[in-house]
């Protein structure tokens, strides 16, 4: 018998056996926590920030609104790892200072979320039709009850769902940051993947 | 042309850029590739999707589910890295990218035009329906003509999410504009830096992106485009 076969019978016989080794299931388990830690830290951050840019959409000083502007726009037509490639190896070497390879992959998530983010907080703001600002204020309410009782309630309820579904989306590329060093899911089944030779079962 | 650039802008830049910009014409490419075969078997699928078929309907939502919920990055291993190890064969670069790529396009662009299928009024369908036509007919000379305005401006906003897709591709070995960066990135070359290569990629990407995205914005704004809930929202 040559080497060579027995390999490509194990490979047949013992598919998914992998599964069975509790090293490496951990592994898989321990990446899957710390890709959705990333994702949520990095969605409530963007989040935050998106609702200052958005505010920015709105400002009276036009540059605050070009700013905006032009950050959203960039950021969403580049690639997410082409930011994670500036914010990981550029901006580090550039400024002189070192964080934990999991901060510079949360600040890029933040940033790429918060674009996404603050185009759906400004849609849903546009949404709410505009004589209801125009009653609300001829009933003589302020502006700043305005937005609070009759914009920002149904502003909520239509960006709901594509808010959502966004982070789903984004959730998805997530997987990128393994790129740079951060040990998450898709690192975990790179490294098992490595070891054992069993890139399709994981 | 290489001279010209080397000419123009001196030693590292004038070679850094020639190269990143020959390397571009490889993601457009694969980005065209990813568009019209996405394209096709979405077409495809958005049929099998609208027909009265049961199992048909069941199939198609089956394989939006599916290659929307993998992530591409994944898609692009397991065709890259783990079929070529599993069947023990030789997967080229081009082949491994595009295949992953057309089934990433497919599941999104197939569930876009569904959307605006569905948004053509059902009276359509029972109209075309009354006057004795077949599935094919009605959808051939009534509903497509139709849709095909509402899905205009979200199918060329995607067209951004191909090309920022095809990025990936450089985890398999493709030769395309990050692959020629990074390694410029990597490269011990005074000038070549982090900070300086991948800015400059990204403006790349942006002169590809954002003509696109502005196309579309015009285009949704001059047709009209399916109501925003009932489509996902690719970024």
């Amino acid at each position: 018998m040559v080497w060579g076969n027995s390999r490509e019978g194990a490979v047949e016989f013992r598919f998914f056996e992998i599964y069975r080794s509790p090293e490496y299931l951990s592994l898989l388990a321990e990446g899957a926590g710390l890709s959705a830690a990333l994702a949520i830290g990095g969605g409530i951050m963007g989040l935050l920030l998106a609702t200052l840019l958005a505010s920015f959409r709105y400002s009276k000083i036009p540059v605050l609104r070009q700013i905006s502007a032009c950050y959203t726009e960039f950021i969403r037509n580049t690639p997410l790892i082409v930011q994670l490639f500036i914010v990981a190896f550029g901006l580090p070497l550039l400024l002189g200072y070192q964080w934990p390879f999991w901060g510079h992959a949360l600040l890029a998530l933040t940033l790429n979320f918060s674009a996404y983010f603050s185009e759906i907080l400004r849609a849903g703001l546009n949404a709410v039709p505009h004589g209801q600002i125009e009653a609300a204020s001829a009933l003589g309410l302020k502006k700043t009850v305005i937005f609070r009782k009759i914009i920002f309630p149904q502003a909520v309820a239509m960006m709901y769902p594509s808010l959502n579904s966004q982070f789903i989306f984004l959730f998805l590329t997530t997987g990128i940051i393994a790129e740079v060093g951060v040990r998450d899911l898709m690192y975990a089944g790179l490294y098992i993947d490595s070891r054992t030779f069993r890139s399709f079962e994981v | 042309m290489r001279d010209a650039f080397i000419s123009l802008l001196g030693k590292p830049y004038g070679i850094v850029l020639y190269q990143l910009l020959e390397a571009t014409q490889f993601t457009i490419y694969l980005s065209l590739i990813a568009f019209v075969g996405g394209g096709i078997l979405a077409l495809l699928i958005t049929l099998v999707k609208t027909s009265p078929s049961k199992i048909g309907k069941q199939i198609a939502t089956g394989y939006i589910w599916t290659f929307q919920s993998v992530p591409l990055l994944l898609m692009l291993f397991l065709l890259g890295l783990g079929v070529p190890r599993l069947f023990g064969i030789d997967m080229d670069p081009w082949l491994a990218a595009g295949i992953a790529l057309v089934l990433y396009a497919s599941a999104y662009l197939s569930d876009v035009w569904r959307g605006a299928v569905e948004a053509v009024p059902a009276g359509q369908w029972e109209g075309g329906r009354s006057l004795g036509f077949s599935f094919l007919q009605i959808i051939r000379l009534i509903i497509l003509p139709q849709a095909f305005r509402l899905s205009l401006a979200p199918t060329v906003g995607f067209m951004v999410q191909i090309i920022k897709g095809t990025s990936l591709a450089y985890i398999i070995g493709f030769h395309d504009l990050m692959n020629v960066g990074k390694r410029w990135a990597n490269a011990p070359v005074q000038g070549t830096e982090p900070y300086i290569i991948f800015p400059i990629m990204a403006l790349i990407y942006f002169c590809l992106c954002f003509p696109l995205s502005h196309w579309s914005r015009v285009l949704e704004r001059r047709l009209g485009s399916v109501s925003k809930r009932k489509l996902p929202t690719p970024t």
